[in-house]
């Protein structure tokens, strides 16, 4: 790098180093095109979902590299279009592929505004405004999960919500642990099912309990945790002179949807003294609809609840809450710090509005805006119907796929997760053969490429357990109509037909 | 060029970065601007991601410490093992307690070492220490004073003892974009890894922060993947190399890198690094603005803690009441009421705001923070006269 050049001391500063007017006149057109490029289309069916391009040749198109001077307006503009371009439209009515989908136009124009904020909701000085929704947020969640009181806070996702369940149960358990450090703890049991999010592993690793300390329990032929499965692990690893801490069930699991009984597991938890967390990331919003509440019957007794709205409620990522039972401080006791340049004790209004200290996270996102004016926008009851919607929708491509030939269920959907194989003519009768099951792992691999070139719509696939690679398909975009259904299935068929 | 006019390009597109197929336009962006960070740390090769937040920039790179320091840890957890530590300056930034309480360390476990009367880590106390740490965290630009410890000497005991560098630079690592600024964290290319928050300094928008790593074996990926089949999966039709989402803690990331990425693309190195320059001018204590300081120092009442080294200026405001007061716990002790006061009253007239507080046995003081290209010398000056007015009668 070049010796100083001493270019500082001849800055003017009596006038503002910034071109506002300019800024808000390229402001201005970027609007323009995200309403048309983006916004419209990316939730239109006749548009790509994706346009495929090699790493290579992307990164060429993009011009990636950053240089000493700035480029001009017109440059940035297309800029801007061709991010538009190249990256995937998950708005679009044929995007299956996550466990998200779809644009909501409240959604987004709280996320607009939480940007145009720029803050972090630390303190009530700093973001009173959003301090103020996302206790208020928290709460109408907590409400549904059946909790008149209790904490919580959001996390950076669902993986991160996850951790602090698991730090906060073990703080309970051993509050010294806080200062003293895991050193002189017994071993730890962490349980949760086979079916389960790896956050669990992520954060058994990290916060330094180890991956060989969460057991993973069996579940049955739908997903499900088995219960006696999970009191049988307890006494095993108790057995083996480890000291059970904590229960990860799960209410909605990422790839086959499936309920964990939270009943049976609460009475399990309860009968050994556990931390029962439920991962409610996915299966969570099913609590606003009075017809599917009851896949998380018993959720009341957890100690705390994940629930991501950025996936079901489309909010937009990130929106993970993490929620607690206690409303004694456990939270900010096992969190806070006290930062003094922060969390002043002599401040002029009441400081326990200063919620920021609960969390691990010093600067953060506020997620709790676009959230709330989408609630205010379509009402409890917009929320639910939502929900419901892509129930029905799930349970029209279920009817269809039992029906055609060639499809073949892996299992009953309980939720929205619908996952099954395609079989081509080329395999179907063979199902006895040695070779079947492997050339058909090879199908879904195939058919995902295919769509992706064509960019005429996504849908995940894995393999899972011991079943070989088979589609997960998952529906939560309000835009999808039966016509988008029909055309997934016809093009699974169409693409895979010759294979 | 403001930051919000990118940020809502992210917003549209609702990406998860976790995978290039799902988001190839944020993936290959993130891997440019990592790359250029990279560059300016000094380093030929290295690794890196963007995380939530400097606090867990930090969390990430104390745990990616501890599994090189021991690997099995990841699997086995801590229970039974002899007690890691680790030391930072007496004034770091607290997200090394958390972190190191979340990571089951243990916050008696964070040894601190002793700072100078400028705020800077003395080199010669982390060499008395008599245990071996697993990282010494250095910090680039404290948060309330904007100290810069020194990270040459600091390396060469790192070195010495074989210990893992890491650098806290979210605050003050914005001042490498700056050819005169830059000597600040001189010596950061020795570090093992950094924290960098360009949503600090160069106003890329909350939140954007990185922590860059110098090995490039892969350690990251070692350190947190979890390898789930239903995102990685290893029969896909691209490079999954690419799919560089398994070297996170999270599962869902936002694509932070990309706000970045553009508003470089529209100011050029240039124009990130005249921000600073600026930012620093209005701040600091070089000659130029030796007429700010004049009127600071000057001017009955303000009294600055020390010189500012970076963008943080701090100072008391002895209010006239006050003035011929003598020098005594009595006199500090009202002090310390006076900033409460005036903080409350501006916050309440809505004519601006600047933080307080206690600090290492100093009572209650203000810390300016300089940032915006917005501001000019007659905002400056107004900060000034408004405290001087709203505390008149106290």
């Amino acid at each position: 790098m070049a010796e100083p050049s001493g270019a500082g001391d001849s800055i003017p500063l009596e006038c503002p180093g910034l071109d506002t007017a300019a800024g808000e006149e390229f402001l201005q057109e970027v609007f323009q095109i995200l309403l048309e490029e983006g916004v419209r289309k990316s939730t239109d069916v006749t548009q790509k979902v994706c346009d495929w391009k090699e790493p290579q040749e992307l990164r060429d198109l993009l011009d990636l590299e950053l240089r000493s001077d700035g480029e001009g307006r017109e440059r940035l503009l297309q800029r801007c279009r061709d991010v538009l371009r190249f990256s995937v439209r998950t708005g679009h009515p044929r995007f299956f592929n996550q466990l998200f989908s779809g644009l909501d136009h409240h959604a987004l124009a709280g996320r607009f505004l939480t940007e145009t904020l720029n803050t972090s909701p630390y303190t009530y000085e700093v973001a009173p405004v959003l301090v103020l929704m996302e206790e208020q947020v928290l709460t109408k969640l907590r409400e549904l999960v059946g909790w008149s009181s209790g904490d919580g806070i959001f996390a950076p996702g669902g993986s991160m919500s996850n951790m602090l369940a698991m730090n906060v149960a073990r703080f309970q358990r051993f509050p010294e642990s806080r200062n003293r450090g895991n050193w002189d703890l017994p071993r730890l049991g962490l349980f949760a099912s086979q079916e389960s999010h790896y956050s669990i592993l992520k954060g058994a690793a990290l916060l330094g309990i180890g991956t060989d300390n969460v057991h993973l329990v069996r579940t049955d032929e739908r997903g499900k945790m088995i219960p006696e499965e999970l009191e049988k692990e307890i006494q095993r690893v108790k057995a083996e002179g480890s000291e059970p801490l904590f229960v990860c069930a799960t209410s909605g699991t990422t790839v086959l949807g499936a309920f964990d009984p939270l009943d049976a597991i609460a009475d399990v938890c309860a009968r050994h003294g556990l931390w029962l967390h439920v991962d409610a990331a996915w299966g969570g919003s099913a609590l606003l609809s009075p017809r599917l509440r009851h896949l998380l019957a018993g959720i009341h007794r957890a100690d705390s609840v994940t629930w991501n709205p950025h996936k079901l409620l489309m909010v937009g990522l990130q929106c993970s809450a993490f929620l607690l039972r206690d409303s004694s401080g456990l939270l900010q006791r096992c969190h806070g710090v006290g930062a003094s340049y922060l969390f002043q004790r002599d401040k002029f209004y009441d400081v326990s509005l200063d919620t920021g200290d609960k969390s691990p996270q010093c600067g953060r996102r506020a997620d709790g805006l676009k959230l709330w004016i989408l609630w205010k926008a379509v009402g409890t009851r917009g929320l639910a119907q939502r929900v419901e919607r892509a129930f029905g929708a799930t349970r029209y491509l279920l009817e269809q796929v039992k029906r055609r030939e060639g499809f073949q269920l892996v299992i009953e959907p309980e939720f929205i997760n619908l996952c099954f194989w395609f079989i081509p003519p080329s395999l179907r009768g063979q199902e006895n053969s040695p070779e079947f099951w492997d050339k058909l792992g090879k199908v879904a691999p195939a058919i995902k490429e295919k769509m992706i070139r064509r960019g005429s719509m996504m849908v995940g696939y894995q393999p899972q357990g011991s079943h070989v690679n088979f589609f997960r398909q998952i529906i939560t975009n309000p835009a999808v109509t039966r016509q988008d259904l029909d055309f997934f299935l016809d093009e699974i068929q169409e693409l895979g037909w010759d294979l | 060029m403001s930051y919000v006019v990118l940020i809502p390009v992210i917003m549209l597109l609702f990406l998860f970065r976790y995978t290039y197929e799902v988001s190839p336009v944020f993936l290959l962006v993130e891997e440019a601007v990592i790359k250029k960070m990279i560059e300016f740390i000094g380093w030929e090769e290295g690794d890196g991601i963007f995380n939530p937040g400097g606090s867990i920039s930090n969390m990430y790179a104390m745990n990616l410490a501890r599994y090189k320091f021991c690997p099995e840890i990841k699997e086995k957890g801590l229970s039974g093992l002899p007690r890691l530590v680790l030391f930072a300056s007496e004034e770091c930034h607290y997200s090394m307690k958390k972190a190191a309480s979340f990571l089951g360390i243990g916050t008696e476990n964070v040894y601190f070492i002793k700072t100078d009367e400028r705020g800077k880590m003395i080199p010669e106390e982390l060499e008395k220490q008599g245990s071996a740490p697993f990282l010494v965290c250095a910090t680039a630009g404290t948060t309330v004073l904007g100290a810069f410890d020194p990270l040459d000497k600091i390396a060469d005991i790192c070195e010495k003892h074989g210990l893992w560098l890491h650098v806290d630079a979210s605050w003050g690592g914005s001042a490498l974009i700056s050819r005169k600024h830059r000597r600040l964290l001189h010596g950061i290319h020795r570090a093992d890894s950094v924290a960098w928050n360009p949503h600090k300094m160069l106003l890329a928008g909350i939140q954007c922060c990185a922590l860059l790593v110098k090995d490039n074996s892969g350690l990251l990926k070692k350190c947190y993947s979890a390898e789930a089949a239903y995102l990685f999966q290893q029969d896909k039709f691209y490079d999954v190399s690419y799919d560089t989402g398994d070297k996170s803690i999270q599962c869902s990331r936002r694509p932070d890198a990309f706000k970045f990425w553009l508003m470089w693309k529209a100011l050029g190195t240039t124009g990130l690094e005249e921000r600073v320059n600026r930012a620093l001018a209005l701040a600091r204590y070089p000659p130029h603005s030796l007429e700010y300081w004049r009127k600071l120092k000057k001017r009955e009442g303000f009294q600055l803690l020390l010189e500012p080294e970076y963008a943080n200026v701090c100072f008391w405001y002895i209010p006239p009441s006050l003035r011929k007061m003598e020098d005594g716990p009595e006199f500090w002790q009202k002090l310390h009421q006076v900033a409460p006061i005036i903080k409350e009253r501006m916050m309440k007239k809505g004519s601006m705001m600047l933080g307080y507080q206690p600090h290492r046995g100093k009572v209650n003081f203000f810390r300016q923070v300089v940032i915006s290209p917005q501001v000019s010398r007659e905002d400056m000056d107004f900060l000034l006269d408004e405290i001087e007015l709203l505390a008149k009668d106290l």
